[in-house]
């Protein structure tokens, strides 16, 4: 016989209690129609990602398109390991990573009706990296560098298709999941997928207005079963930061944020209280641009002076208004994947008392010959957009605070790329998205000599080679640690120092369900299929 | 009157080819190009694929063969191609006209219809309580910015009732309410401050006509006050009221700009800075010069009225 317990009814109520609070919400049942309205970040010049290197033309092209795989949009951080099949079924490296085979699915259609098959990989893949065979040729061709270790593609049947290698290279797979690596089809000239999208995806295109509208419809012939929920997408290009502002307030739009910053947000939700933003990181940097071709800059001691002078935990709560994280040339972790470990990232130039660097950079001038009598002279160009020009304006004020005479320079947008490109300036203030978060994306674009977006003229042949090194390491714990090594250098030669990597905020009504938002890419998620409306 | 009309056609001719010109030129000493445009969208500058863009897009040429070759097309009706979109100009630039022509004759409507009657009301009773009201609303209506007049509007309607024009162009002739909707609000935002510009001219001219001797022979015979002031007075005081009138639907046109960028109305204003910014020469050039034979054309119309209004003014010998 048990002995009673008089105390057991009570105590047990509260553990059922907790147990029922914090047990997992069943998960909704996703509603099929509606169409969700958004605003994009800009217009976008194209609907053809591959001619293009803005977030506007991802987030307006993807609901058309498909890759071969695709990162998991429920999963926040993209990485080896949150790859998902899309047009490829299964995949699989051979010839000891020499050969990255994949086999397609057979039940996809092009929005026209025409099969797809691997020869539409094959052209896809030949026109971007520009095979000497290849049947058309990309007017422009941004990512011409990532494929470059890509010797050969053969499509041996209509479902496989092979990428021969170089070498190895583990991030091949990555790239191939970027929004920017959508498959086009092979029978619709290239000229035409400038403004008429013909993709595989969940969306077809119903109207295209370009610079004001583009709109999508369902495809009822998506292979996905089930997807998308919604029956159409529509993005609204909205120019005025406070109209699209009103028009998320009025609920004209349904989600919005692109490109908003954190008082953007609260504004917002302060008019509309039902109103949810939603916070990530994000692999935008604000980095600076030493011209390393152009004396004084050329000295080491002054490169050093001026990243010392940048007081990054003034950066945070000035220009950034607290919505940023600190690291080096790749996003730190927890939210990316190889960046460096917290305690060296605090060690960073910069990152230390504001009054003891501030002192050390006054003393590499005077070393290096500048002071009080003879101040060093220096413009500060950036692009003639607000959130270049805060930064800039900030980083004037910073330098000035070591006797530095800084001015500031606007460039118009226009010509902000070419300029850099040409070095046509002293010191700049640059805002870099990575495509993915990967090493090779980041360090051969970047930092590689002679890459056309190096835009520093930072040149190391011992850094380059160990970039080769990490490229074509398997062991991701091994190749880790050669990224942080490369990292550490490119941080003491003070190459394209990094002010900070920036937060991106959206704003949605609660209606709108499984919007993802990735924490280290803002280029990888925007296929939405899996968005749905609770309305 | 033929002759003056074929002569002023003529001026207008030679002016729209020095603006031609001009506009050509000054485009072109702008720093950059399309293809500085092209790759910095694409964030980098490959200058072998830089030039052969160039060569494809003819701006490699001497600016004096692009000027004459665009002029040469022009005259065949052709306008080009948008550089950036890589479509027909024509097709760009078409479905935006609609917009920025009923956006600006709405707001020039809504000017007349308030500018004119407070200017006439206002000289007719200068000096009392109901003319320095007038004037002080005018004065508002020319210190306030129509967008930012138009932001302030968006702001109350969200905050009161929740709701704005739709951010997408609707036609009127798939929903006239929603279109009047649409464009009530910016109407009245631009027509606001040219309603304040025409009511202050109304009332000068109205103030001067109304000491004419005619007037006061008017009064003298016992005449309404509605008679004189309407009749007699207006139609006299309305030369300059007219010029301004179509300087105003000149400057509508194309200066909208801010107005259709805070109402998200895709008209030709907006797109023209758009297309500034991106050296989209095809359509900065023709939409630019569409601009200016709208000022040229509502000049003249704006001469040829003067004479219907004043039988006095005659033309040519006409």
């Amino acid at each position: 016989m048990s002995r009673p317990r008089p105390l057991r009814p009570l105590l047990t109520l509260p553990l059922l209690s907790v147990l029922l609070l914090t047990a997992p919400l069943p998960a909704q049942t996703p509603k099929y129609g509606g169409v969700l309205v958004t605003s994009p970040l800009s217009a976008t010049p194209s609907l053809s990602p591959h001619e293009e290197s803005t977030i506007a033309t991802v987030q307006q092209a993807s609901p058309c398109f498909n890759n071969l795989l695709y990162f998991d949009p429920a999963r926040k951080q993209e990485s080896a390991d949150t790859l998902i099949p899309e047009l490829a079924e299964k995949w699989s490296w051979q010839d000891s990573y020499r050969n990255l085979v994949f086999l397609l699915r057979r039940d996809v259609k092009w929005h026209d009706g025409k099969p797809f098959t691997s020869q539409d990989v094959k052209y896809t893949f030949d026109t971007v990296r520009g095979a000497p065979d290849a049947r058309a040729k990309l007017k422009v061709n941004p990512r011409k560098l990532w494929y470059e270790n890509v010797e050969a593609i053969e499509a041996p049947d209509p479902y496989t298709v092979v990428f021969r290698l170089k070498h190895p290279q583990p991030s091949l797979l990555l790239m191939l999941a970027s929004g920017y690596s959508s498959v086009y089809p092979a029978h619709v000239p290239l000229a035409e997928l400038k403004n008429r999208c013909v993709g595989t995806g969940p969306f077809k295109l119903k109207d295209n207005k370009p610079g004001e509208l583009v709109e999508y419809v369902r495809n009822p012939d998506y292979f996905v079963k089930g997807r998308p929920y919604l029956d159409g997408i529509k993005f609204v290009v909205i120019r005025d930061r406070s109209t699209q502002i009103a028009a998320l307030q009025s609920g004209q739009l349904d989600v919005a944020g692109s490109g908003w910053n954190k008082t953007n947000a609260e504004n917002a939700r302060a008019g509309a209280p039902k109103l949810v933003i939603v916070e990530a990181d994000s692999n935008v940097n604000d980095n600076v641009l030493i011209n390393f071709k152009r004396a004084p800059f050329t000295d080491a001691r002054v490169r050093r002076a001026i990243n010392l002078a940048l007081d990054r935990k003034a950066y945070l709560v000035g220009p950034r208004q607290g919505a940023a994280t600190f690291g080096g040339a790749l996003l730190p972790k927890p939210a990316g994947v190889w960046g460096l470990p917290a305690a060296e990232v605090a060690k960073l130039p910069g990152m230390g008392d504001p009054g003891q660097q501030k002192a050390d950079a006054r003393k590499l001038l005077a070393e290096a010959g500048f002071g009080p009598g003879n101040p060093l002279k220096l413009t500060v160009s950036t692009r003639a957009l607000a959130i270049y020009v805060d930064t800039a304006s900030w980083m004037v004020d910073q330098l000035q605070q070591v006797g530095i005479e800084a001015t500031l320079e606007q460039i118009e947008t226009g010509v902000w790329h070419p300029k850099m490109t040409r070095l046509e300036y002293q010191v700049a203030l640059n805002l870099t998205g990575i495509g993915i978060d990967d090493p090779d994306a980041q360090l051969f674009e970047n930092y590689h000599c002679g890459s056309q977006r190096n835009f520093s003229g930072y040149c190391s042949e011992a850094i380059d080679r160990l970039m080769v090194q990490q490229s074509q390491t398997l062991d991701p714990a091994r190749r880790l640690a050669l990224v942080n090594e490369i990292d550490r250098k490119l941080q003491a030669d003070g190459a394209r120092p990094i002010l900070g990597w920036a937060k991106q905020y959206y704003v949605r009504w609660p209606a709108v369900k499984n919007w993802a938002v990735h924490d280290n890419s803002i280029y990888n998620v925007s296929r939405r299929q899996d968005v749905w409306l609770d309305k | 009157m033929r002759a003056y009309v074929c002569q002023r056609l003529l001026i207008a001719g030679v002016t729209l080819l020095g603006m031609s010109l001009l506009l050509f030129v000054l485009m072109r000493l702008a720093p950059g190009n399309i293809t500085d445009v092209i790759f910095e969208s694409a964030g980098y500058v490959d200058e072998a694929d830089r030039h052969r863009l160039e060569a494809e897009l003819g701006v490699d040429r001497p600016v004096i063969v692009q000027y004459t070759r665009w002029l040469a097309d022009l005259g065949r009706g052709d306008l080009g191609k948008s550089y950036r979109y890589d479509l027909p100009a024509w097709e760009v630039i078409r479905p935006r006209l609609p917009v920025t022509v009923e956006l600006a004759v709405l707001s020039l409507v809504f000017s007349v219809l308030l500018g004119v009657p407070t200017g006439v009301i206002s000289a007719v009773r200068r000096g009392r309580p109901l003319d320095y009201a007038l004037r002080v609303l005018s004065l508002a209506g020319l210190s306030m910015p129509s967008f930012w007049l138009g932001m302030i509007v968006i702001l109350l309607l969200v905050r009161s009732l929740g709701l704005i024009p739709s951010m997408t162009y609707v036609s009127p002739f798939d929903d006239l309410r929603a279109n009047l909707f649409q464009f009530l609000l910016p109407a009245l935002a631009v027509g606001y401050r040219s309603s304040a510009l025409i009511m202050r001219i109304t009332r000068s001219a109205m103030l001067e006509v109304l000491r004419e001797d005619y007037i006061r022979t008017a009064w003298a015979k016992g005449q309404r006050e509605g008679s004189v002031v309407w009749r007699h007075a207006l139609k006299n005081a309305s030369l300059p009221v007219v010029t301004l009138i179509g300087i105003e639907f000149a400057f509508l046109i194309g200066g909208l700009v801010v107005t259709e960028t805070v109402f998200n109305l895709p008209g030709v204003a907006r797109y023209l800075v758009d297309a500034i910014q991106f050296r989209d020469y095809p359509i900065v050039q023709n939409l630019a010069m569409l601009i200016a034979v709208v000022v040229v054309l509502a000049n003249l119309a704006v001469d040829l009225l003067y004479s219907w209004l004043d039988p006095r003014i005659t033309y040519g010998g006409a």
